[in-house]
């Protein structure tokens, strides 16, 4: 027999239990944070303790939560500790950074040196545009070729799309830099490409194709062409076909029903390709290295020689600093519209 | 009325026809030149590993030959480097798939109150340039007097994967019946028993997914590694550093090798994929 | 008890026994509860405030793998990964039974819904109704206290449907455990169900067997759900002798009890079978009689559905069965007639 009757409802205050899992937990969590920066620990352990430490104490915090939500933040922990350390912490440091002064011989002191980004603006003012150039020319030829290939498998793939969408990114098993290196080969002086489009007069007669600006674009935007493809099929394979033929129902031509209904509806995968095709072309520097000459070179490249070479960290850390907020500035609308839930799905 | 007017104004014409002829078929021969634009650079990488070249640069074909097969392992540091990188992808992929599983499941099976910030936090590694990442890692463990090699590598290498874990394995766990779960308590299987006996074995396929994909995220890597490697020599970097001298064949011996394994894993898969579904 | 999800309150007062044994249903349209209420029966939600008792067991704080119920669930919620015989025998391995003990009883159950010999399989491919009658097994097999049905027959069609109506009914007999059922089907409650409550928006409008509910309707929401409910305007004028008058000074005789005492304007209803259609004229006339004209004539092969309207305007629905008698057409001036007896009074 089930009798579902009146009761009192529960109370919610803390009880000493929890108090002392919190205190716990806090004081440990704290400990570990202390430790990360000042320990005559080195090494590798310097880095391990500490985190362990935190994530302890974290964990015990979270076990005097009630509810069943502590499981979700339990879960949370490794993962989103790893997160904070290795990319929020680091995201400071390369603010703090940026303002220091100083050379590598001397040592690094922060100072609130603005002049870094001032420095970084004017020497190098030039690679910044060039890596917005290239990257914005790879992502509209991106969209160009990649578009009309999502189209293609979602709409005519049939039995075939899995096949298709498996070849689409086979060629990205191939090592990155032996693919950017093969267009080394396929654009050389003397090769069949150079020497059509010579013929076309596209290229003047002694002109090369390596050691321009047109190599680096075409290796970037090959490179990056599954980022842009991958995105715009999933947003074209979602439209309800139903939803064309309605559109042919009510009088429009295929032209009309591609601009009015498919279009419209594959721009959230159009942004995301974008987004994802043009971030990574800007900061790359392994096309220009490989394809291009120092007069090609774009902010990546600049950077990694700042970083790896001339040991220039503030400046290096400022360069680094501004590209994020460029990028940052670009995703926070895309963000606003779509809202945080697409984000990882 | 109006409509039997555009009608008339629009008959279906041959010219018409004719057109929708060359339109659809336009389309798939374009794709199909798009295609083959994706594999011409996989086939010269292929083909020149066959190539009989003098001197150090590999970027004219100067004839077949087998030699660079038959010592494959002949280039010193080539293989090590190889090693190298499997370790890190294993060990990387591996720790990214425990941390990025765990978020996924607090993801798609709770609701708490920071989920918009942990969206956003796992989505920023992702958006954020290589370069940009790679530097700042570099900077903290120059902050922390740590030094860089092996295990830098492996903890930056997490770090990126960790994302993508968790967007593979989410889009896995979302298309999970929910009800699965409750059916396991309601027939007396607490927490930690449906966990181990119905969710994972369901996500597992994702889960693996998830690590395949990290692994390969962290073979490939190049940049963040090339800030982080300190003394360390992965494959990218071997070519890296091989191809100002010039890049032996060997390299593309292995990178062919490498090409044709993991295609045929992937091709296979496909396959078994279409003959599971059309079985019943 | 009550269920509140932030300000929306899914159950709202809700107090209710249900007698063991016995088929239950818990009727009602979308979103008025029902399944809330069966989830927390079920232990797959808390209550707000309120308490739960099985067989006089306080259970309200319990996970669903304490306490002695089970459910079957609207998708069945079979284990992909496991087999048939896994699924069924997943609760027993929970409980510390024995291998050869575990397989008699699957055997058993498997029986008892006519499923032997599909053992092997996995749940994708069995049909609908199979994997129905598998959810089903996997849930008794357990002898719980309840079994918790969660709109079980949804996915499956009519023809489907009506067999497994009948087949639980049979099952719930023969094997005496208490089943407490989910549904938005009218039908599908009153062939099931020994005692069926009525719920809308949170609240159990009507408590009572179906030939209770349906013919003695205490509310205009309950008289809606259940059919077609014919419900008029009146006032009463002798409560005792059962005599309501209408707005154009007809008047009807309703039964005492179905009044209860009321005074003033209320509403009284009649089931559409109940009328019999008349010509002016025609003997052995039931005592209630309007003048209607038909306004619709639908033949649906076991009878004719007739639209009447009355002098006041108001829309009459009556049905006549297909025995023969003479068919109405749409314009044809007529006599609506019933027993006082049959006539229900709505309060609310």
């Amino acid at each position: 027999m089930a009798d579902v009757g009146h009761a009192v409802a529960q109370t919610r205050r803390m009880t000493a239990r929890q108090w002392g899992l919190l205190i716990v937990g806090v004081v440990i969590t704290v400990l570990g944070v202390t430790m990360i920066t000042g320990s005559a620990l080195s090494g590798l352990a310097r880095l391990v303790i500490p985190i362990v430490l935190i994530g302890t104490g974290m964990a015990i915090t979270v076990a005097a939560i009630r509810s069943r939500t502590r499981v979700a933040y339990w879960l949370l922990i490794p993962g989103g500790l790893w997160l904070i350390i290795f990319y929020v912490i680091p995201m400071t440091q390369l603010a703090r950074t940026s303002l220091e002064e100083g050379t590598f011989q001397t040592g690094f002191e922060f100072a609130w040196r603005w002049d870094n980004f001032a420095e970084a603006f004017t020497t190098f003012g030039g690679q910044f545009f060039r890596s917005l150039l290239y990257g914005g020319v790879a992502t509209i030829i991106a969209i160009a070729i990649g578009y009309p290939l999502a189209y293609f498998i979602a709409f005519r793939g049939g039995r075939y799309k899995n096949l298709l969408l498996v070849m689409v990114l086979m060629p990205f098993l191939v090592p990155f830099l032996l693919r950017t290196l093969a267009w080394k080969v396929i654009l050389a002086d003397d090769g069949f490409v150079v020497g059509v489009f010579q013929t076309l007069g596209l290229v003047e007669e002694n002109g090369r194709l390596l050691a321009t600006g047109i190599a680096v674009v075409a290796g970037i935007t090959y490179n990056f062409l599954a980022f842009m493809t991958l995105p715009i099929y999933v947003s074209l394979e979602k439209i309800d076909h139903s939803l064309v033929e309605a559109a042919n129902d009510l009088y429009a031509s295929p032209m009309v029903a591609f601009r009015k209904v498919t279009w419209p509806l594959s721009r959230p995968g159009v942004v995301a390709g974008t987004l994802l095709t043009l971030i990574p072309a800007a900061g790359d520097y392994v096309n220009a290295q490989l394809l291009g000459t120092p007069q090609q070179f774009m902010i990546g490249n600049v950077i990694q020689s700042r970083f790896l070479v001339v040991l220039d960290y503030p400046v290096a850390s400022a360069l680094s600093l501004t590209l994020m907020v460029a990028v940052l500035l670009i995703i926070i609308p895309y963000v606003r519209a779509t809202g945080t839930e697409e984000l990882v799905a | 009325m109006a409509v039997a007017e555009v009608l008339r104004q629009n008959p279906s014409a041959p010219r018409r026809r004719l057109g929708k002829f060359v339109k659809r078929h336009l389309l798939t021969v374009y794709a199909m030149a798009v295609l083959a634009y994706l594999f011409i650079p996989v086939a010269v990488v292929i083909l020149f590993s066959f190539n009989n070249n003098q001197g150090r640069f590999n970027f004219t074909w100067q004839g077949f030959t087998l030699r660079s097969w038959r010592n494959a392992f002949d280039v010193p540091g080539l293989f090590e480097s190889l090693l190298v990188s499997l370790r890190i992808a294993f060990l990387s992929a591996l720790v990214a798939t425990v941390l990025g599983t765990l978020i996924a499941l607090a993801l798609v099976r709770y609701s708490f109150r920071f989920r918009g910030t942990t969206n956003i936090l796992l989505f920023l590694p992702i958006a954020t340039p290589e370069v940009v990442l790679g530097s700042s890692v570099l900077a903290l463990f120059i902050t922390l007097n740590v030094a860089t090699g092996f295990a830098t590598i492996v903890i930056a290498h997490i770090l990126f994967n960790i994302s993508y874990v968790v967007v593979t394995v989410k889009a896995r766990l979302s298309g999970f019946d929910r009800h699965l779960e409750e059916a396991a308590m309601d027939l007396y299987a607490d927490e930690w028993t449906t966990f181990r006996k119905v969710t994972l074995p369901m996500i597992m396929p994702g889960v693996f997914a998830a690590f395949l994909l990290g692994f390969a995220l962290s073979f490939d890597d190049f940049i963040i590694t090339n800030f982080n490697s300190g003394q360390t020599v992965t494959f990218p970097l071997f070519i890296w550093g091989a191809a100002r001298v010039g890049v032996p064949p060997q390299v593309n011996v292995f990178g062919t090798a490498i090409f044709v394994i993991t295609a045929s894993i992937m091709l296979l898969s496909v396959f078994l994929q279409r003959s599971r579904r059309t079985q019943f | 008890m009550t269920k509140r999800f932030s300000d929306i309150v899914a159950v709202d007062d809700l107090t209710l026994d249900i007698e063991e044994h016995r088929f239950f249903a818990l009727l009602g349209p979308s979103g008025c509860g029902k399944t809330t209420t069966l989830r927390m029966i079920g232990g797959f939600e808390e209550p707000t405030t309120g308490t739960i008792r099985l067989d006089g067991q306080d259970v309200t704080g319990l996970k669903p793998y304490r306490r002695l119920a089970n459910t079957v669930f609207q998708s069945y919620a079979l284990f992909p990964h496991l087999s048939i015989y896994e699924n069924v025998a997943f609760g027993l391995r929970r409980t510390k039974v024995s291998d050869s003990e575990i397989k008699t009883r699957v055997g058993e159950m498997l029986d008892l819904v006519q499923l032997a010999g599909l053992e092997k399989r996995r749940s994708g491919q069995l049909s609908g109704g199979q994997q129905q009658r598998v959810a089903l097994a996997r849930a008794l097999i357990n002898h719980p206290k309840v079994l918790l049905l969660d709109e079980p027959l949804g996915a499956l069609d009519l023809k489907l449907r009506k067999e497994m109506q009948i087949e639980l009914k049979r099952i719930q007999t023969e094997v005496g455990i208490t089943f407490v059922h989910v549904t938005h089907d009218q039908e599908e409650a009153m062939t099931m169900a020994d005692t069926i409550a009525v719920m809308n928006e949170g609240r159990i409008e009507q408590l009572g067997s179906p030939t209770e509910i349906y013919e003695r309707p205490r509310s205009r929401f309950v008289a809606n759900f259940l059919g077609a409910s014919n419900l008029m305007s009146v006032r009463v004028i002798d409560a005792e002798a059962g005599r309501v008058k209408m707005a154009d000074g007809v008047e009807l005789g309703v039964d005492p009890d179905a009044l209860e005492a009321s005074e003033g304007e209320i509403l009284v209803g009649i089931r559409p079978e109940k009328i019999r259609l008349a010509m002016p004229g025609d003997s052995d006339l039931p005592r209630n009689s309007l003048e209607v004209v038909v306004t619709d004539a639908s033949f649906i092969g076991v009878a004719t559905q007739y639209l009447v309207r009355t002098s006041t305007g108001a829309e009459l629905s009556a049905v006549a069965q297909n025995v023969g008698a003479h068919r109405y057409s749409p314009g044809d001036h007529v006599l609506a007639t019933w027993e006082p007896g049959h006539t229900f009074a709505v309060h609310g």
